[in-house]
């Protein structure tokens, strides 16, 4: 097939111009702390907040709290929560993959026709190409249903389906050949458009963005707060990890790591956020094997800075200290700034949304070398080539003993990340989604009739939409 | 010469199961451990498409046939009257109008279509006699009903007896050969004086009820005045007719002529001088003159061959018989009310129906095959067993809450929720504490359907060449 000019006559850079496309984003993880169990969460939620700032309808279905609203609008009405899957997440309060099969279930069968029957008609009455973005293998099987219900209701070709991959979880379970079809693919780096090729399908790359929030100033106050506890309870080198629990983000490695800085005398504190994963007690277990000691870290009432600088101040004796309750991300941030170097030293990691967060914090990251795109070694980040923890052990050494270096990093980190916030991946991304709704033939509905004779009967007829949906 | 006819037609949907198996959460409710086990948007579905190609216009048929004075015999299974309640209050009210038609007898049926009789006899009659007193609430009748069907009509020794023991005075059967021995189903019969028996012609019934609309059937294709004329030329006193009532639009299409067959019969019937009978009249006019039967230890049904093998002839079948069996006994250990009535669907023989044709062949299997939900076939015959069997696993282990003090009631929630419905009369629970029958000891493996010895023989279906009699 071959390509006509996407560009509009109106001077516009894309047809998906707020007035003429609503986002649709499917997804288990969002917004709730009990929904976020790694980078999706905070990537969807960013994704759709940024989308409706910019002005698009979005409407974000995840596998909610339980104990929130099942329908919730924020952003002036733009943005559109919906909390899936309450009535089985109230047997499993842990979060969001607690009972993950019985909510994919219940996802695959109930948000297809919602979708269908209840977001894309009055979309298209409006005038507006419905984009439907779902993310991870949780969702494959619900884009393909999608796109079945849209054939059926006669709607499939003003719909833009993507699915996105933001890791290799779960691509055993997925019907490439189905979900090729049905959709456009993309992913979030040039590292995993190589693995999914080996999956016979050729991703366009999109890559992750960061909140503008991420860059903005980290409290100084917090930052003191945390390094004069570390200095007071004996520690030299602040180190932090967060990340699920999980082999490929590479615990044991970082464990081992800090057993080198401590054998080297350099006094390390590891200060590590883990998920619900059974992999925690691996990471205990060869923490206590390599002579560390452990302190699990509960917050009673709300964690500051300030408190959990005491905590370090006053266990001179604790090595590691693993947090057991949700980090607020004003705590996160203060702690990426803190830290000499934050351990995102991932073996496999599909885009390293913690390294760029850090870097936007103007923290230090330690970065793999997969697909963290944005990393460049000794410009803006440590990045870490082999498996062998002294490569971690010797880069933070380093990094204590040229604080030069670290200054330099922390810099060039900073402009990085302010190259990937939101608004400007979507300018991109806008770009390349209007290249794929070509590819699959999109065709954008007529506006409302009544648009032409003026923008006061375009409001009546978008309210008349609106309230018919 | 049959001087005398009864006609009756039962009105069944099943409560299809929800395939693939859904996963249910521990802890779960009964209400949140119910929509896991059954498919409400497919029974919907295919209730809505029967209700507008059967139910209403064959409705008004009856109501107009029976204005014109054809007498007619009707039940309803509970797992139908439940759907038309939730979807289609009109529809329901229209068969209200008919059954209070003085032309119109109500007729008990089995409220779940279930195999309690196999599982829990003592619980069978009870369930029996609540499902008279239920349905004379629901269509507002004075009366309870006094005959009765039961499930796929089936009927043996003990099933005579537990229907003795509900009080109910008639009861049909099906007049198979191998039954009925040198006998002539076309007279009235009883066991006991207690419980006279009406004997389904079965030939006569699957004439319109199973050949009507076959073409290559050497005598298709059939009219109201040859069909009378063999009616009126059967031999003995009463004859008497079973029909699916989706009979009647549904397993013969209207463009089949069905309906006007159906029309036409009542004057080609008084021309030849046979009287149709209310089931209850019957008994009353011929009672006096009844004649024994001796009854079958193993169970005649009108379904397949007649025989249960119908519904236990192939071990896909046979394990999840073994499994209604667990899930009910597992089911009365919790005494809970709501897990019982969920065990209770479980039971329903459509579960063993639809799966007849795993390792078969031939017209039955056809006919099994049909009556499978299409949206099922996707997962493929053996994927249709496997999951089938994982629904009642689910079940099983979703009762070890029940049983171990976990279910997670929200604030407020009783450990009995309130039924979904409130405007129908409540069908009251089995009693607690009822005696347990012997169950299994587990040596009885399920059969894993890809260990089944037999492969599925039946690919997924085409329609059959011929409509069938068993109902969707």
């Amino acid at each position: 097939m071959s390509l006509t000019d996407s560009r509009p006559a109106n001077g516009q850079t894309t047809r998906l111009s707020p007035e003429r496309t609503e986002f649709v984003l499917l997804s288990f993880e969002g917004p709730d702390p009990y929904s976020r169990a790694g980078g999706l969460g905070v990537r969807v939620s960013q994704l759709a907040q940024s989308l409706a700032r910019l002005g698009y309808r979005t409407h974000l279905i995840f596998v909610g709290s339980p104990e929130r609203p099942g329908y919730e609008e924020q952003e002036g009405g733009l943005l559109r929560l919906y909390r899936w899957c309450q009535w089985i997440s109230r047997y499993y309060p842990q979060g969001v993959y607690e009972g993950e099969n019985e909510k994919l279930y219940d996802f695959n069968e109930t948000v297809p026709d919602f979708v269908a029957d209840r977001l894309a008609p009055p979309a298209v009455r409006s005038g507006r190409v419905l984009v439907v973005l779902a993310e991870e293998w949780h969702t494959a099987h619900t884009i393909c249903e999608v796109s079945d219900r849209l054939w059926m209701a006669g709607l499939r070709h003003h719909a833009l389906l993507l699915w996105n991959a933001n890791n290799t979880m779960g691509f055993e379970r997925i019907n490439w050949g189905r979900l090729g079809y049905v959709t456009t693919l993309t992913t979030v780096s040039r590292y995993m458009k190589h693995v999914m090729w080996g999956r016979g399908v050729n991703p366009l790359v999109i890559p992750n963005g960061i909140a503008p929030e991420a860059l903005a100033p980290v409290n100084p106050r917090q930052v003191s707060a945390l390094r004069r506890g570390l200095e007071s309870g004996g520690g030299r080198l602040l180190l932090v990890k967060v990340g699920r629990f999980d082999p490929d983000k590479r615990w044991l490695m970082a464990l081992e790591a800090v057993a080198q800085l401590k054998a080297m005398g350099r006094a390390p504190r590891l200060v590590m956020r883990g998920g619900i994963e059974p992999h925690e007690y691996e990471v205990l277990g060869r923490a206590q094997a390599l002579g560390l000691s452990v302190m699990p870290v509960h917050a009673e009432g709300e964690m500051t800075a300030t408190r959990l600088a005491d905590v370090l101040a006053s266990h001179p004796t604790v090595d590691v200290f693993n947090l057991k309750f949700f980090v607020p991300d004003g705590l996160l941030r203060a702690l990426y700034r803190a830290a000499d170097a934050v351990l995102a030293n991932s073996g496999i990691e599909p885009f390293g949304l913690v390294g760029l967060e850090v870097m936007g914090a103007g923290g230090v990251a330690v970065t793999g070398s997969t697909g963290e795109d944005y990393a460049i070694a000794y410009h803006n980040a440590m990045v870490i080539e082999t498996d062998d923890a002294r490569e971690i052990a010797h880069g933070v050494a380093r990094l204590q003993d040229d604080p030069g270096l670290g200054e330099r990093l922390r810099r060039n980190g900073q402009e990085t990340a302010a190259r990937f916030v939101w608004p400007r991946v979507i300018e991109g991304m806008l770009d390349k989604l209007d290249f794929a709704a070509q590819l699959q033939g999109v065709r954008w509905p007529p506006a409302p009739a009544v648009e032409a004779e003026g923008p006061g009967r375009a409001r009546e007829a978008a309210a008349a939409a609106e309230e018919a949906w | 010469m049959a001087e005398h006819l009864v006609i009756y037609t039962v009105v069944h949907q099943p409560r299809r199961l929800k395939l693939p198996a859904q996963p249910i959460p521990r802890g779960a409710v009964p209400r949140d451990i119910e929509r896991c086990l059954f498919d409400e948007r497919m029974n919907r579905r295919y209730f809505e498409k029967v209700a507008r190609t059967c139910y209403r216009p064959a409705s008004d048929l009856f109501l107009e046939l029976a204005d014109r004075g054809l007498k007619v015999c009707i039940g309803f299974s509970i797992s139908f009257l439940r759907q038309a309640e939730m979807w289609d209050e009109d529809l329901l009210a229209r068969f209200r109008r008919l059954v209070q038609h003085p032309n119109v007898e109500l007729i008990n049926v089995e409220p779940y279509h279930s195999f309690l009789f196999y599982v829990d006899i003592d619980a069978f009659w009870r369930r029996m006699r609540q499902a008279a007193d239920y349905v004379r609430r629901l269509f507002g009748l004075r009366r309870a009903p006094v005959v009765t069907d039961t499930t796929e009509m089936f009927m043996s020794n003990d099933i005579y007896f537990a229907l003795v023991r509900a009080g109910f005075r008639g009861a049909f059967m099906d007049g198979r050969p191998w039954v009925m021995g040198w006998r002539q189903p076309s007279y009235l019969y009883h066991y006991t004086k207690d419980l006279y028996l009406l004997t389904r012609h079965y030939r006569l019934s699957d004439d319109v009820g199973y050949r009507f609309s076959n073409r290559s059937w050497a005598l298709w294709p059939l009219f109201a005045d040859t069909y009378a004329r063999w009616l009126a030329e059967a031999e003995g006193d009463l004859v008497t007719i079973g029909w699916d009532f989706e009979t009647f639009g549904e397993h013969h299409w209207k463009e089949t002529g069905i309906f006007e067959f159906m029309r036409a019969l009542p004057g080609e019937l008084q021309r030849r001088g046979v009287r149709p009978l209310l089931a209850s009249e019957a008994i009353e006019q011929l009672g006096p003159r009844s004649h024994h039967l001796p009854l079958p230890a193993f169970p005649t049904t009108w379904a397949g061959e007649g025989g249960v093998e119908f519904f236990l002839g192939n071990p896909a079948q046979q394990a999840i018989f073994q499994l209604m069996h667990h899930v009910y006994h597992k089911a009365l250990l919790t005494r809970d009310p709501a897990i019982i009535d969920l065990a209770m669907w479980l039971l329903q023989s459509d579960n063993l129906h639809l799966i007849q044709w795993f390792g078969r062949f031939g017209s039955e299997a056809e006919v099994s095959a049909y009556f499978t939900p299409r949206e099922w076939w996707q997962l493929g015959p053996f994927g249709i067993i496997h999951e089938l069997q994982q629904v009642y696993r689910n079940f099983l282990a979703a009762m070890d809450a029940s049983l171990t003090g976990e279910v997670r009631y929200l604030p407020g929630e009783g450990p009995t929720p309130v039924r979904r419905s409130v405007s129908r009369p409540e069908l009251p629970a089995v009693a607690a504490g009822m005696a347990l029958p012997t169950g299994t000891d587990g040596r009885h493996e399920v059969a894993a359907a890809g260990g089944a010895p037999h492969g599925p023989a039946v690919a997924p279906p085409s329609p059959p060449r011929t409509r069938p009699t068993r109902r969707r």
